[in-house]
């Protein structure tokens, strides 16, 4: 009885002696930087930019387990296993670095591509915008002069003798108008001229109402007034000769005289 | 004349035995690690690590200071293994806030990308 207690009580030691031999020393510290290093063992990018403190870490962990196995002092341990937790953490800043740096340089790449595609556009844009002007002023008829593009209203647009403009008249003023809406920058000078048939002063008389008939037309289109200046220049400044019928008819008429861009007009 | 030269002898003994058990003891002064600590601080410092990680850096340089503390009592074991804690605090200082820059810089980039896109798809409506 005495015998068989004794060796259940030898067997019983045995198995726990065995136990504890079986089963690896554990230390908290130590899990944490293991678990540390595991994380970014296999990272692309700790490999590449942050391999000599990764090497570093698994010495120290290896060091610390080391002295744990061998029954060295906690303090020791916990040191090293300290030092391997914070190489390793190094390693996985420097590998999340140099892969936000890449991802910089590539979208640097990407940002060259947008502005060269935006310069290009703008460029096509005004291009594209002049050729419109182009062929808006194509449309009116408007004719490139030493003084700016000039648009001229013919004889026949009027009625004879008179101011008031005829529908066909009405419709090439209705077309400039639609132009000044579209081009807010730009502003018309009306002036108008007649041949040298009759007095002047009854041809400097008409020459204004013509012009001034244009004006109205446009103020009706909704153009604003300052955008227009009128003038009456009468038997002046002929386009022809007033000994030939045909030249007569070209010397009466209205000139619309188109501003640049900044609103400047050439006056006589 | 035999006295005395056993004088002598009892008292070299009693040097090298007290040099000997001094070196035993607090081991040399960790002056290389004190240095590696500061100039790792420095390079912290240098990449903002004021401003992004405070907190850490000065856990590092509270570790540095007491170091320095243990040194004048020649705990140097003790101070050894702060200060080379303290230089890894610093480094992780340090590169943590160059990932902070970084990540910024990307932020930053991708919103300028974001800005240039915009205008781009405005501009051809």
């Amino acid at each position: 009885m005495n015998l068989t207690l004794s060796i259940g009580f030898a067997v019983g030691l045995l198995a726990l002696v065995t136990g504890c031999a079986s089963t690896p020393r554990q230390n908290a510290g130590i899990d944490e930087a293991r678990a540390a290093y595991t994380e970014i063992e296999r990272d692309p990018n700790v490999a590449r930019s942050g391999a000599a403190q990764l090497r570093q870490a698994k010495i120290e962990l290896d060091r610390a387990q080391a002295l744990l196995n061998e029954g060295a002092d906690v303090n020791r341990v916990e040191h090293a296993a300290y030092l391997a937790k914070r190489h390793a953490e190094i390693a996985m800043q420097q590998g999340k670095r140099a892969d936000l740096e890449e991802e910089v340089s590539s979208a640097e790449e990407r940002r060259k591509q947008l502005m060269l595609q935006m310069k290009s556009k703008e460029a096509n844009e005004a291009r594209m915008e002049a050729e419109a002007l182009r062929a808006e002023m194509a449309a009116l008829k408007a004719e490139k002069t030493e003084r700016g593009m000039v648009l001229t209203l013919g004889d026949v647009l009027f009625d004879l003798n008179k101011a008031d403009l005829k529908a066909s008249g009405k419709r090439t003023v209705e077309r400039l108008a639609d132009f000044m809406k579209q081009y807010q920058e730009r502003r018309v000078r009306i002036e108008g001229y007649t041949d040298s048939t009759g007095s002047a002063e009854y041809n400097q008389g008409l020459s204004e109402r013509r012009a001034k008939s244009v004006q109205s037309e446009l103020l009706d289109q909704g153009i604003s007034g300052n955008r227009i200046e009128v003038e009456g220049y009468g038997e002046a400044y002929p386009a022809a000769t007033n000994d030939t019928s045909a030249g007569r008819q070209q010397n009466r008429r209205v000139e619309i005289v188109i501003s640049d861009e900044s609103g400047i007009i050439n006056a006589r | 004349m035999k006295p005395h030269l056993s004088l002598t002898r009892t008292l070299t003994t009693l040097t090298l035995a007290t040099l000997l058990a001094a070196c035993a003891g607090p081991g040399p002064k960790p002056n290389s690690e004190l240095q590696s600590a500061e100039s790792a601080i420095k390079q912290a410092e240098a990449a903002d690590a004021r401003r992004f990680e405070p907190v850490l850096l000065n856990e590092a340089k509270n570790k540095v200071a007491d170091a320095r503390g243990l040194m004048d009592k020649e705990r140097y074991k003790e101070a050894r293994r702060l200060l080379e804690q303290a230089e890894v605090d610093a480094q992780l200082a340090g590169a943590r806030s160059e990932t902070e820059k970084a990540q910024q810089a990307v932020a930053e980039i991708n919103s300028n990308i974001e800005n240039l896109r915009k205008q781009i798809n405005s501009n051809q409506q």
